[in-house]
This record gives C-alpha cells, structure tokens and sequence, in this order.
C-alpha cells in the first residue's frame, strides 16, 4: 500500500529519522544508535568472560581443552597433589579438609573408637549421635519405619515401643542393621482347615488375655502345642516367642502385622488371625553392612535404642 | 501459486478487504485453537501444582497424577497454547509485513490440522504412560515424525511466503519468525533421533547413549527456550508493540545486533542445565560464560519494545492491551537477567534440584511468554473479524489477575527454592547435614500452596480471556454464517478456495 520512503512526521520526537521503510501502513524503524550503556554492558560480559575462560578449563583444543590457570591442592595417600580446577578435585578437597567433614569425621572417629555401651553411656558422645544419627535415619530408616520409628501395622514394625521381635539391646539393634532381617511364618493354607484356624486362634487371643469359647480355646491350644500345627516350635509353650526366630511374644497384647487390639468384636479378631495364620507372614529387612560404616551404624544403633523401647 | 484466486489478491492495488487479500481464516483457527490449549494446559498446570501441595489429590488414579500430567501441562502450554499462537501471529505478521496472501492454503490447513493432532496425541499418550522421556520432548517417535512433517510444511509456507513478498524490505518480526522455524527443525530432528523398537510400538531407544544423550537433551531443551520461547515471542512482540503503540521500533541497529548475537549465543548454553554433574567441566564453564554473554542481546529485544513506548506512556493508563505488552518486557528482562545468574556454578549449586529453577522457567512462560501472547491476540483477534473487542473493562481484570498470579507464583517459589538450597547445604555444629532430605521436603508445603493460588488467578485471567473473545468472536461469526445462507453458497465457496 504505502512506498517506502521517510515518514511526514517525524516519529518518537527529537527529530530521530526512521530508516526510510514501512511496512503494513504504518510499521517504522527508527535510527538511533545502539544504547551506549547496552554496548558498554555487553563489552563487560565479553571481558568477563575472557577472564573466566583464561582461569577455568573452557575451551575443547584437538582431543582435549585449556586447563585454566586456577588449581586445586588435595591429597592423596598423604601425597600432597595440585591440579587445574575441577569439579571432582573440589569434591575430593572439601571431604578432605572441608570444615564440616572434619568435624564429623573427628566425632565419627571417636564413635569407631568407643563400644556401644561407652557411646550410650556418655552424653557428649551420644549428642553426636543425636544428631548424626536423626539424619541417617530420617535418609535411610524413615521410609519404612517412619519418622520417629513408629512403623507401620502389618508392614513395617514399631521401633519406638518395648515390643522386639530379634531384640532391643543396641549390640542386638546393631546386628539387625548390619545384616538384615528375614521374617518368616510358614502358610497353613493348606495344614489347618479354616474351622483348625479359627481354634488356633481362639486360643492365641486366649493367651493375649482374651475371653473366648472354653472348647474351641481347648482345641486350639492342642493344635498350637501339638504337632499339628506345631506353632509352639517358634512361639514358644507359653508363647513369649524365640527372639533367634525373630517371633512375636503372643501374650502382650501388641500387635505388629493385624490390628487385633483395635478390632471390633471378638469374631473380628478371630477371623484377623486366622488370615494371617492361612496367609503366613515374609518381611525383610535389607542389610546395612556394605552400605555404612562400622562407625555408622554404632551411630544408628545407639540412635534406634534411645527411641523408648530400649532393652 | 497455482491458485488464481490467491494470485489476484496478492496484487496490492486490488480493491479486496484485507479479510479477503490475506488468509485469515487459517489465522483464526491457530489463534483460538491458543485459547483452547491455553486454558486447558493452565488448567491441568494448576491441578498438579495442587497435587504437589495436596499430593491426596491424585486419587490414585495413574493417568492423572503429577508423573503424567506435567509432561501434559508442559506440551499444552509450550505447544498447544504458544504453538498456535506462534502459527497464529507468524501467519498474520508475514502476511502484512510482506503484503501477499499466505503460500500454499491447503499446506497452511495441514499444518493446523497436524500440528494440533500431535498436541492431542502427545497428551493422550502421555496419560496412557507413553513418554520418551525427553524433557519437552516427551512425545513418541510416530507423532515426532508428524511433527517433522509439519514443521517442513510450515518452513515452506512462511518462506514461500516471504519470497513473494511485495515490499522490498524483510520486517524484523520475520527474521525472528524464521530463526524460529529453523532452529526448532534442527532441535527436533537431532533430539529426537531414535531407533523404535519395532514397527508397531510406541517404545524407542535414544540414539545417544550416557553424558552425550545429557548434553543433547539440554541442547535441545535450552533452544527450544532460546527459539520456541524466545526468538519466536521476540517476533511477536516486534510486530504488535509498534502496531497497538502506533510508534516506530526504537532502534533497527539495536534489532540486527541483538537478534545475531541472540541466534549465536543461544545455541552454546544448554549444558548450564548439567553443571556438576558427569559432563565435563570445560563444557559447563563454556556454556555458563555464554550465558553471560547472552544478557545483553536478550535485553537488546527488551530495550527496542520498551522505548518503542517512549513518548506514549500515557497509553498505559488507558491501554490494557499495552499493559500486558510492557508488563511481559518487563518479566522478559527480568527472568532474562535471573537466568545468567543461575547459570554461573556457585550460584547453580545452590539454585540446581530446587523449585527456584520452577520460578525461572514461570517468570519467563507466564510473564513474558503468556503475557506477549495474551497482549497480541488482543490486538489481533478483533481485527481478524474486523470488530471491537467485547469487554476492554474484562482486559484489565485478566491483566490484574495474570499479574499478581505470577507474583505470587514466582515469590512462592524463590522462597520455595532457596529455602530448600540452603537447608540441604545447611551443616550443624558436629559437622553433620542439619536436616534430612524429608524436613526439605515437608519445608515446600507451604510455598507451594501459594503457588497453586498464584496459578489458579493467573487461570482465572486466562478463562476471563476464553470469555471475552468468545462474547467478541461469536456475534460476528453467527452474522457472517447467516449472510453465508442468504447468498446459498456459491460465492462464498469460491472466496474460501
């Protein structure tokens, strides 16, 4: 529509001229110089820069690139080694003499020094632990147990009441974190009928201090004693449970895999333990030993023993 | 070219209206099918950052939940709502800075109809659990290749175009437009090179393996900021500011300067996305000092729409539509000067894993790109069906949401992201980390239901949009489609071919 050509009017005031084209009736461009303080700024980035890459690796060079004059001084093997900047040296360098990595490897070294029961026994020692050891299991232990260790029903087990399955004495907790744990209760899905089941467990409740039918109490207990189910093998006579079993005491009233405490009715408990007696129970716990240090887990250790349920 | 009709209303002098010297049905369809993505991928945006406060939200339902839903939101945005608004303008601008009709109509309708096929599809995939796991790049390898089909449609189209132009002069905004068009070629051929599993699954594995396949990832995803994000709304905004400010552009020095160094420049940054990590350190360092040297010629676009202004400011106290275009330069600047910073390592190792990087990216989506668009389709979609727009008043409502949404948004997060950097760097004094990665992350809840909020009002503006071009569009379309039964089809038939 309209030539191209210097506009009438003369646009953006103080006289500035356009560069003589238009587009679509009425888009101009004006010919003012590129802003002194733009160019400046953009020199001081290109002089930034310049720096930046003389003193830091930057450029590829062939098969491989300028070093830059900036060093990093770490040790290796008690050799004292300089090289150009990098970030694995820098990595190398701060655990080495970084101010915080000091510091903890100062008390994680008096830890590795101490026994479970010196480290439980000293107020200083145990600070650090209180510290290094919250971290470690809000990282590595909260996922399954939980912040402050309370488990999950029928999942992961309570670490913070007096109920242990293995054992609660920290040498026993450290072992646990060390190796791991199998929980282990065969299946009776196809040993006991369900009618075998729910006498079985009339007579567990009836040893958790329950009320039940006197007959099928009675004949439940002959299945638990006897060989049939042959359940006292682990759970022990008088069902207190063998730790080296990793099995439950059955006369405490606490509960791990079902909510028998919070269950309805005494039909409702039944019919829970029954499940797990035809379901059978398999939990593991992962092993630490070649995860953490010796150091690391007397940490942790000592950390889970203070949660309360402490043996 | 073949078309006579096409040829006839390319001649300048030709007594047609511009609705019938230029295709601007393919640029209406592009523009609301903006609206259309927009408000979805706002709206999908604003449930996973609800999910993200409130994670019961997901109902365990898996097509819903963040994991699938923020590639959705992400190609919704970037693709659907910014694609087509990019179609939309690129079409627009081209036609009137060069005074020709579009090349090729059914090469244009091709790229509408594929392009939103992939948008679709790549949503639909997602939800079903199909991803290639490409950042940006998410979509499977079949709609890569319609991708790649359409986008040479649309190179032809908008070069064609160009080539016929009538004015002696190439407009900068189409420099801009073209930079766009082939970098993204280039970006989406070489991210996307894969080998399928087979010929009939929507499975494949990435041709670059281990620290290459890292840096091509963010090779692509930095340029597809660079020049989807970037030069394309740098485009945009070269046409609409002068045209709605009714000023010549500042400076064409300033414009030829910035957009080399800006096309240059950009192609080198992408491994600040990668600092400490496996890639090497003189490829970040390189690409961390290229990011600096991109802070002024990003600022060169910033400075030539801003003065462009200069000696109109009054218009901003009665022009929402300039409110929206000054207030986007602004948070171009702004996010523009954040991303140099954050780039430098030491910054990075603070700012790298957290939601502050989040923010960034929001600075730049909503307030520059989101806001430049909003203020083009405002000034473009009451021309395209030469009326006024229904509510001027409903314009400064969406300006006063979308702005105080991305306030809310970006604080949110800079809290969010700096908090959560320093309390993972924070040490007691036994030497041992103060807190543990979980206590970081409960630390978010309360950002992130800001957050949320500043993107349900930054929705809300989006909606009020939707609202007032569909009051504004509607009345025209219901009078044109009833004079088109009046005639009883045979000449409109002939307009339209």
């Amino acid at each position: 529509m309209s030539e191209s050509g210097q506009s009438p009017e003369a646009p953006a005031g103080k006289g500035v001229p356009t560069t003589g084209h238009t587009w679509d009736d009425n888009l101009r461009e004006l010919d003012n110089p590129l802003p002194r303080w733009w160019l400046w700024g953009f020199y001081a980035t290109v002089i930034f820069s310049l720096i930046y890459w003389l003193l830091y690796p930057a450029w590829p060079v062939a098969d491989t690139f300028t070093k830059g004059l900036s060093t990093v001084t770490f040790e290796v093997d008690g050799e004292e080694r300089t090289t150009h900047w990098n970030s694995r040296a820098l990595l190398v360098r701060d655990m080495q003499t970084g101010d915080s990595a000091l510091r903890q490897r100062e008390f994680l070294q008096v830890i590795d020094d101490s026994t479970l029961d010196e480290v439980l026994g000293d107020t200083n020692k145990l600070a650090f632990v209180n510290s290094y050891g919250r971290g470690m299991f809000g990282d590595f232990c909260a996922a399954c147990h939980q912040t402050g260790g309370a488990g999950l029903m029928g999942v992961y087990p309570n670490l913070a009441d007096d109920n242990w399955h293995w054992g609660g004495d920290v040498e026993t907790i450290a072992q646990t974190i060390t190796h791991g744990r199998l929980g282990f209760m065969p299946d009776y899905r196809e040993v006991l009928d369900e009618q075998q089941r729910d006498h079985v467990a009339a007579y567990v409740l009836s040893l958790a201090g329950y009320e039940g039918d006197a007959e099928k109490i009675a004949r439940g207990g002959e299945i638990f004693q006897g060989r049939e189910g042959g359940c006292h093998a682990c759970h022990r006579h008088d069902g207190t449970g063998l730790r080296s079993q990793g099995a439950p005491d059955l006369t405490n009233d606490i509960w791990q895999n079902i909510d028998v405490a919070g269950a309805e009715d005494d039909a409702a408990r039944r019919a829970l333990i029954s499940q797990l007696v035809h379901d059978g129970v398999r939990q593991e716990m992962p092993a630490f030993g070649d995860r953490l240090s010796d150091a690391e887990i007397k940490v942790l250790a000592t950390y889970v023993h203070q949660f309360g349920g402490g043996q | 070219m073949a078309q006579s009709s096409t040829a006839d209303a390319a001649r300048p002098s030709a007594p047609v209206a511009p609705s019938e010297q230029y295709n601007y049905a393919i640029v209406k369809k592009f523009a609301i099918m903006s609206l259309v993505w927009g408000v979805l991928g706002m709206g999908v945006g604003v449930y996973i950052a609800a999910q993200l406060a409130f994670p019961f939200l997901n109902f365990d339902i898996a097509q819903i939940s963040f994991g699938r839903f923020r590639p959705v939101h992400t190609t919704l945005v970037i693709f659907g709502f910014g694609g087509n608004a990019l179609f939309a303008t690129s079409y627009y601008v081209v036609q009137r800075t060069c005074q020709t009709r579009l090349f090729g109509t059914r090469l244009a309708e091709f790229t509408f109809w594929g392009w939103n096929a992939a948008v679709f599809l790549g949503a639909i995939t997602y939800m079903a659990g199909f991803t290639q796991g490409r950042e940006y790049a998410e979509f499977t390898w079949q709609i890569d290749i319609l991708i790649t089909v359409v986008w040479v449609a649309y190179f032809l189209v908008y070069l064609m175009t160009l080539l016929r132009r009538t004015q002696p002069h190439i407009y900068v905004a189409n420099w801009f437009f073209m930079a766009f068009i082939l970098a993204t070629a280039i970006l989406h051929i070489f991210n996307n090179l894969a080998v399928p599993v087979s010929l009939f699954s929507l499975e494949s594995y990435s041709l670059f393996s281990g620290v290459q396949d890292a840096m091509t990832q963010w090779w692509y995803g930095h340029n597809a900021v660079g020049f989807f994000l970037t030069a394309a709304f740098l485009g945009m905004m070269y046409y609409f500011v002068p045209k709605q400010a009714g000023r010549p552009i500042y400076s064409y020095r300033l414009s030829i300067v910035h957009f080399w160094a800006l096309v240059f420049l950009y192609m080198w940054v992408g491994a600040h996305h990668l600092h400490w990590t496996a890639l090497p350190d003189w490829v970040t360092t390189l690409s961390a000092t290229f990011s600096i040297l991109l802070l002024l010629p990003s600022w060169g676009g910033m400075i030539n729409g801003v003065m462009t202004l200069s000696g109109a400011w009054d218009k901003l106290r009665t022009d929402p539509i300039m409110l929206f275009m000054i207030t986007s330069l602004s948070f171009y600047g702004m996010a523009t000067f954040e991303g140099p910073m954050m780039s430098l390592k030491s910054v990075n190792a603070l700012s790298h894993y957290t939601d502050w990087t989040v923010g960034h990216v929001h600075s730049g989506a909503l307030g520059w790109v989101a806001m430049i668009t909003f203020g083009s389709l405002y000034h473009l979609i009451p021309r395209l069906w030469d009326t006024k727009l229904y509510s001027i008043r409903l314009v400064y409502v969406h300006f006063f949401l979308a702005t105080i949404g991305i306030v809310l948004y970006i604080v949110a997060m800079w809290v969010a992201g700096i908090g959560q950097g320093l309390m993972l760097r924070a040490f007691d004094e036994f030497g041992n980390l103060s807190y543990t990665f979980i206590e970081t992350v409960v630390f978010l809840h309360q950002p992130y239901v800001v957050r949320a909020l500043g993107g349900g009002l930054f929705l809300a503006g989006m909606l009020l949009m939707a609202f007032n071009i569909y009051k504004t569009v509607m009345p025209v379309h219901r009078a044109l489609k009833a004079a088109e039964s009046r005639t009883a089809g045979g000449a409109t038939a002939t307009a339209r071919a």
